[in-house]
């Protein structure tokens, strides 16, 4: 890369810039700037059925063109002559223009476009709370006004029990701005990945507690008493240590760490929220921690290497566990242990249980999302651009046909279970297939296919995940924190004390489970958070919960 | 005059020392590149494993495969020498008319036009306003977008400035003299004895071109009017990104691993090529630049 390149810019600065210069740029397109009254929808109905109901194929009643921003995923590069382009039409009336940016740095051109007023209609592929930062601008629509145009959405939402998760993605103005993927379902991704055929020589059960994970590392440090049982990932290109680990152990104690973490959450019996850093069971996940460290099961090195390294480590046999997701199980872990290995074996367990008990956390079950342009209420064809919407994102037919295609053509259906035409792989499940799912027909794209039904999301599981994901989803879930969106003055003010809290946490985190600082001073670490703005940090989010309550019900 | 015939003591040490500070130098210098190389070559296992160091290890041509064997990859190859060689031909012409104008002493208003210049290496407007005004001139999805925005390097200029500012001023009168316009002194006299510069600059601006990708990620919108190095830079992002709908087929984590080294070799290898052929050049062209005759 060219150091002296003159428009590299960092993030922040784009994000600033898109800002202010958004703010300058775009005060016209605000959702109140159209002529006339912007709930008034009756002249923008160009296209757009008259009567759309759940169940319902969205057909516009002439031919219609969106734009849409398409995140370009080097695995399946954007072709115009995918079938997905083609059947859309053919079945809704629409045609996308997909203007391609590269993955690499979807976010920053995203950012530039709005920012300029040169977005498309369709902003797919956001993560909340990236569309935080064009709000106040007025490029992007409060889409929560326009929900009652979308009868699938509003469908699963209430099927789905899915309002409290909504309500963690309003704004402080009490709306949304980002229509995300909706799940049944929380989908875990994470858990422990473990040699199976080592545990069977010493005698040994797959855990199912941390107390027998524990056990088991002794076990097999008695065995190999050079080694470490457990060497972990995911430490580096991630602001946590081992921040797989310390997101489902987290959760086993019922709190957010790792890359879960958030400074603030929500006490169910205290009813207001809490410093997720200075909780309890953040002290006893800790001591879970350095518990493993001390006695020589976790490798230190586990908080600071390189994925790579701990990989090679586990390949190496110098460790015997680490943290894996049904991907890197597949196709690193077990592909690479099987090369080189003679007679290995290794799964990954359901996430092991601690004292919150079999729960997952809440609140993941919203995936990124569409934002829509702003500048789209003033065009005519606003109404069917909900609709079609709604029935490609929503509707249960249109998620089918965005993971699978066409039935008869890319694959057959019975009861519930997919199968691809013979000829075409997914992701390598047929390695002597010419034509693959995502590369020659353009579905389970993720610009597209997102969210669903349990049936329609597990319909894509191989194996391994399919009994990894059936003990997970028979897990109670936690309930979601309740809204409690800040006004952007409170916003700047916690972002402020919200940077060094939680930097402070996550370096004493590191020393504790490394003993460089004594579990005994756990009293002194919270001081020292209190001394960074802790309880002002935690009265500012319950004043907010507060006056959302009161002013929202 | 000893040190002509019999060279003193002292300086054939230093010598001794000069040569293998220097090989040193090569060597460090050599080395990222040597195992850059070797790395494309290599298999996965080897590299993770730390066990390539100047030779490949478990010879492994994957990457180069799918690299080589996909089609917008050479499509992508191809806009990235037509956007160098459009540019560098943009940028040379009016590089070369600014230099040579600025480098005339009777000029009036020189000042505020060199001014103007260095201006615009403190400031400029700002990345959505740029964007504003490629987006309102139409430029988008053109190699103009990425040709015109950057044509003039402040710094090349003000090089070739002092460049022409030391040409002896005798050679143009006596072509005025003789009858030759303006055009026809810049570039029948002047052009001709410059030719160690404008190598040199050349050599600058293609590099500068090659590399850059960012304009063209900002105003290009589909993937085949992409430079090579966005193509690239997806590419790694794509097998180091892993998560999300379909990310990561086995082939490609297969080749995450050296996937690095082979964009790399790929990238710089023409750039490569040309240098040796330019070089004699570039020296005496870095040289006469900076010393005002």
């Amino acid at each position: 890369m060219p150091a002296e390149n003159p428009g590299k810019l960092s993030r922040r600065q784009v994000l600033a810039a898109a800002g202010s210069a958004g703010l300058a740029a775009l005060t016209g397109c605000g959702s109140g700037d159209d002529g006339g009254d912007a709930k008034d929808l009756s002249k923008k109905r160009n296209g757009a059925m008259r009567e759309y109901r759940v169940g319902q194929q969205f057909k516009a009643t002439r031919p219609l063109t969106f734009d849409v921003l398409h995140n370009d995923n080097p695995v399946y590069p954007l072709r115009d002559d995918w079938l997905f382009w083609k059947e859309l039409t053919r079945r809704t009336g629409v045609t996308l223009k997909p203007i391609g940016v590269p993955l690499s740095d979807y976010e920053k051109k995203r950012s530039v476009m709005i920012g300029a007023g040169d977005a498309p209609f369709l902003i797919p592929k956001t993560y909340h709370p990236s569309e935080t930062a064009f709000v106040s601008s007025g490029a992007i629509l409060a889409v929560s006004d326009y929900v009652h145009l979308m009868p699938h959405f509003r469908d699963k939402v209430a099927k789905w029990r899915l309002e409290p998760e909504l309500d963690s993605i309003r704004q402080s103005d009490g709306r949304f701005y980002l229509l995300p993927g909706l799940h049944e379902k929380v989908r875990s991704g994470y858990s422990l990945a473990l040699r199976t055929d080592v545990l069977g020589r010493l005698g040994l059960d797959p855990p199912t507690t941390w107390d027998q994970v524990h056990e088991v590392f002794r076990a097999i440090k008695e065995e190999y008493p050079d080694r470490y049982p457990l060497s972990d990932r995911w430490s580096t290109n991630t602001p946590y240590p081992a921040a797989a680990l310390m997101s489902y152990l987290g959760q086993a104690y019922g709190v957010r760490a790792g890359w879960s973490y958030d400074n603030i959450s929500f006490d169910r019996r205290a009813e207001k929220f809490v410093f997720t850093g200075a909780t309890d069971g953040y002290r006893q996940m800790v001591g879970y921690l350095r518990k493993l460290v001390a006695e020589k099961l976790m490798d230190p090195e586990s908080f600071t290497q390189t994925d790579d390294e701990a990989v090679q480590k586990l390949l190496g046999e110098k460790s015997f566990a680490i943290s894996a997701n049904p991907q890197e199980l597949v196709q690193n872990y077990r592909y690479n242990l099987e090369r080189q290995v003679e007679g290995s074996a290794i799964e990954m367990i359901p996430v092991p249980l601690g004292p919150a008990g079999p729960v997952v956390l809440g609140g993941a079950r919203l995936e990124n999302g569409v934002m829509i342009a702003g500048k789209a209420l003033r065009s005519d064809d606003f109404v069917a651009l909900m609709q079609f919407v709604d029935w490609l994102w929503y509707s249960d037919e249109g998620q089918r046909f965005a993971r699978w295609g066409v039935q008869g053509v890319t694959h057959t259906r019975s009861g519930g279970e997919y199968r691809l035409e013979p000829g075409i792989s997914l992701m390598g499940s047929d390695p002597d297939a010419e034509k693959d799912l995502q590369k020659d027909y353009g579905f389970y794209n993720g610009v597209f296919a997102y969210g669903g039904s349990w049936d329609l999301v597990s319909s894509m599981f191989g194996p391994d995940e399919q009994r990894f994901q059936d003990v997970m989803s028979r897990r109670e879930q936690l309930p979601v924190d309740p809204a409690h969106p800040l006004r952007s003055v409170e916003q700047e003010q916690a972002s402020l004390w919200d940077t060094p809290l939680r930097d402070h946490v996550t370096q004493n985190t590191l020393k504790f489970a490394l003993g460089k600082r004594p579990l005994s001073e756990w009293d002194a670490y919270v001081s020292e958070l209190t001394a960074k703005n802790m309880r002002h940090l935690v009265d500012l989010h319950n004043r907010a919960y507060e006056r959302f309550r009161k002013e929202n019900g | 005059m000893v040190s002509v015939d019999r060279p003193t003591r002292g300086y054939r040490v230093f010598q001794k020392v000069n040569g293998v500070v220097l090989t040193l130098v090569v060597i460090v210098t050599l080395y990222p590149f040597v195992n850059i190389v070797a790395r494309s070559f290599s298999g996965e296992r080897q590299i993770r494993a730390g066990e390539v160091t100047l030779w490949p290890k478990g010879f492994d041509l994957t990457t180069y495969e799918v690299v080589l064997r996909d089609e917008m990859f050479w499509r992508n190859y191809g806009n990235t020498v037509l956007y160098t060689a459009v540019s560098t031909a943009v940028a040379m012409v009016l590089t070369t008319c600014y230099a040579y104008v600025l480098s005339k002493r009777q000029l009036k208003g020189r000042g505020f036009l060199v001014t103007v210049a260095v201006f615009t290496m403190f400031f400029t407007g700002g990345l959505i306003p740029t964007y504003v005004l490629i987006t309102s001139l139409g430029l988008k999805n053109t190699v103009w977008a990425l040709a015109l925005p950057n044509a003039i390097s402040v710094f090349n200029l003000l090089v070739m400035k002092a460049f022409f500012e030391s040409l002896p001023a005798e050679l143009e009168e006596a072509a005025q003299i003789d009858g030759l316009s303006t055009y026809g002194i810049l570039l029948r006299i002047v052009l001709p004895l410059s030719k160690a510069v404008v190598a040199t600059m050349v050599l600058f601006y293609s590099v500068s071109f090659w590399n850059s990708w960012f304009g063209a990620f900002l105003y290009l919108d589909r993937s085949e009017l992409m430079p090579v190095t966005v193509y690239l830079r997806n590419l790694i992002a794509g097998a180091t990104g892993g998560a999300g709908a379909g990310a990561g087929a086995e082939q490609l984590s297969q080749t995450a691993a050296n996937i690095q080294a082979v964009t790399i070799v790929l990238t710089s290898l023409p750039i490569l090529c040309v240098y040796p052929f330019v070089q004699r050049y570039f020296v005496s062209g870095v040289m006469l630049g900076a010393v005002k005759g």
